[in-house]
């Protein structure tokens, strides 16, 4: 994530665990695989919103979460309205 | 048996009256910043504290609330983002609760608009086997931003009852109410990991239609984190702050109680009724020089009081408006050196109304490290409201480069000690992810209710210490104590630090309360026995100089003895040199403000 820009859209793919709990962390805050993200702004600290959720972090949490930008945004409403 | 809940049976017609042990027990549980205080305060009447960012709560409050025919004992807890893996103190606070036999059912409060949040809680909750009834708050926002929840979907997914609601409003509190007597252990399917079963069940029961939020609300969202605006919105919030605090509450309010209500009446009145006191001594007790009325009464409800009131207005409506979080963006670098992460900025800006309560929300932090670094700098250098107001009335008046220098040099104190911090102690800092509560305009009645507990708090804890005080000070001064005391301090209080001897009596009064030494030093400053480089030099002393008595039976009471006591002393050392350093700096120079 730390590669995007603000405005930029995508789906976290992974996030990589740092052995004292950064996963779960953001896991509790929302941050999951398959969750929507969208990149607010990048400077002074990364923003970015998560579902429903404003974030903060900093870059070596946003190194960490890995985000699929390819799937269009449509797709995945379409997907998502499917029974 | 005590809790006919706890077997997870069918819910059925309740009779209105049961025979139990002792009262059912609810506990308040949920994510943090979701409404738990305010559902508190609506179904108790008691009120605890509520304000627009995670964290307001971190110790528990209970009460007692009538439900049906029932009284009921509800407990709030602290937020709680997760029950497993790494939890901060103050989720292990509510971990404990839930988990053991302090609560007979939950209620799991929700922010109606991150249901997925609010689900890996429940399937975490039903762990514990426990009666759950979901409360989805805030259905206002949630519907203002076009999020549907299927409430009723959803309740029979979990087998749980849930209920819609605007806490805020009291909408929902009968049906949840009502709701009690049918809670049941949710039902969740154990078999997936818990993010993945709250993933896909929110997504069945809710869906999504992007509508934009008012343009104010999404422009001063924007505005107030990016940096370009960001900053001069921050020096714009800090200098109305000043005009508030420190001229119309330091200055005009302070100065119309002061020598208006307590120079022109109340003291001339009680001298002249202390006049027929027989008794010299006991006259004086009353109104001389540490007089309980002229001396403590004046310092508490004339300087002190206005100060504090206009204090916990502005910091009432930042803590509500959701502002104070969006400072950990600008400040995570600077934390970060200091072996913190932006989040430290909470407690520190809480430094800013009390050290004692702020000392407390240290507990949000995640490391140890983290919480003694924070409660140090807090006991360091972080004045509170009473003192910051004071500073301002007092070199406010003298220029604007003295209240520069001041808070430069504790700026820097702070600094220096959290850096060093950082690489002596041992352990590690946390990584900084934070959310971000939204930007709302504050409700004016919470505000009002916040501010006159804040007012009444003070009233009770700081006057009796004022008065308490001012006796302790006029019975050292009969027995000829603070003479002696005086004349021990004055190598360092005149020699050291430059300043009249009589300042020894205000470090005294400093640490019994920091308002009541800065208080001192105001009335000094006013009646012309301190210079403007005296000033700066005993403020900073003052500020950096140990924490008051109630500040460090906190950090007793979280951090241990030891570790107080370690404090304690480096503070003051710190206190003392750099007050001596800045002295004589200041001579060399010929610094003269």
């Amino acid at each position: 994530m730390s590669h995007l820009h603000a405005g930029d859209e995508g789906i976290v793919a992974h996030v990589v665990p740092d052995g004292r709990g950064r996963a779960d962390r953001l896991a509790a805050l929302g941050v999951t695989p398959g969750a929507r993200i969208v990149v607010r702004q990048t400077f002074p600290g990364l923003v970015f919103e998560c579902d429903q959720t404003e974030l903060a972090v900093e870059r070596m949490v946003a190194c960490a979460i890995l985000v699929d930008t390819t799937i269009h945004y449509e797709q995945i409403i379409q997907t998502r309205s499917e029974p | 048996m005590s809790c006919p809940y706890a077997a997870g049976r069918e819910p059925e017609e309740q009779p209105l009256l049961k025979l139990r042990a002792r009262p059912l027990r609810i506990a308040l549980v949920g994510n943090p910043n979701v409404g738990k205080s305010v559902v508190f305060g609506r179904l108790t009447g008691r009120y605890a504290t509520v304000s627009n960012y995670p964290g307001t709560t971190v110790a528990v409050t209970r009460g007692r609330a009538l439900v049906g025919a029932e009284v009921c004992d509800v407990i709030d807890t602290p937020g709680v983002n997760t029950f497993e893996g790494a939890i901060s103190e103050d989720e292990h606070i509510t971990r404990v609760i839930v988990a053991n036999g302090q609560s007979d059912l939950i209620v799991q409060l929700a922010d109606a608009r991150n249901l997925r949040r609010a689900l890996v809680i429940t399937s975490q909750l039903a762990a514990f086997q426990k009666p759950v009834v979901l409360v989805l708050n805030m259905m206002d926002e949630a519907r203002s931003r076009g999020v549907h929840v299927n409430a009723a979907g959803l309740a029979r997914e979990l087998g749980i009852p849930v209920v819609e609601m605007v806490a805020t409003e009291g909408r929902g509190l009968p049906e949840l109410r009502a709701a009690l007597s049918a809670a049941t252990v949710p039902a969740v399917d154990t078999t997936q990991p818990a993010t993945r079963w709250a993933h896909e069940t929110t997504q069945r029961f809710r869906s999504i239609r992007r509508r934009s939020l008012g343009r104010f609300q999404e422009w001063i969202g924007r505005a107030v984190r990016e940096p370009a605006t960001g900053l001069p919105l921050l020096a714009l919030v800090l200098y109305v702050s000043y005009l508030f605090v420190g001229v119309l509450g330091a200055q005009t309010l302070v100065g119309l109680i002061e020598d208006g209500l307590f120079g022109g009446l109340i003291n001339p009145w009680a001298t002249s009724l202390a006049s027929h006191l027989p008794w010299a001594p006991v006259r004086d007790f009353f109104v001389g020089e540490y007089g309980l009325v002229t001396m403590g009464l004046t310092y508490a409800l004339a300087i002190v009081l206005p100060v504090v009131t206009t204090f916990f207005l502005v910091f009432g409506f930042l803590e509500d408006s959701g502002y104070l979080p969006r400072l950990a963006i600008f400040s995570d670098r600077l934390f970060r050196a200091m072996g913190l992460n932006g989040k430290a900025v909470l407690p520190m800006v809480l430094g800013l109304g009390c050290d004692t309560m702020a000392t407390m929300t240290t507990r949000i932090l995640h490391t140890p490290k983290e919480r003694l670094i924070a409660v140090l700098l807090l006991a360091l250098g972080v004045p509170c409201s009473a003192q910051l107001a004071t500073i301002m009335g007092i070199l406010g008046g003298i220029s604007f480069a003295a209240l520069a220098t001041l808070f430069g040099v504790v700026l820097t104190q702070m600094l220096v000690v959290g850096f060093l911090a950082a690489r002596v102690l041992p352990g590690d800092r946390s990584e900084f992810a934070l959310e971000l509560p939204p930007m709302r305009l504050p409700q004016w009645r919470n505000l009002l209710t916040k501010t006159v507990l804040r007012i009444r708090w003070y009233l009770g804890e700081a006057v009796p210490l004022f008065l308490i005080g001012t006796a302790l000070l006029f019975a050292l001064d009969r027995v000829g104590a603070l003479v002696v005391f005086a004349r021990t301090a004055e190598p360092v209080v005149s020699g050291w630090l430059g300043l009249p001897a009589t300042a020894a009596d205000v470090f005294v009064m400093g640490f019994l309360r920091r308002d009541y030494g800065a208080a001192g030093l105001f009335e000094m400053a006013r009646s012309g026995a301190l210079t403007g480089v005296q000033s700066v030099v005993a403020l900073t002393v003052m500020t950096l100089f140990v924490p008051c008595i109630a500040n460090l039976l906190m950090i007793v009471k979280e951090r241990g003895a030891r570790t107080a006591l370690w404090i304690l002393g480096f503070v003051t050392a710190i206190a003392v040199l750099t007050g001596t350093v800045l002295n004589h700096a200041f001579r060399i120079l010929g610094v003269t403000f």
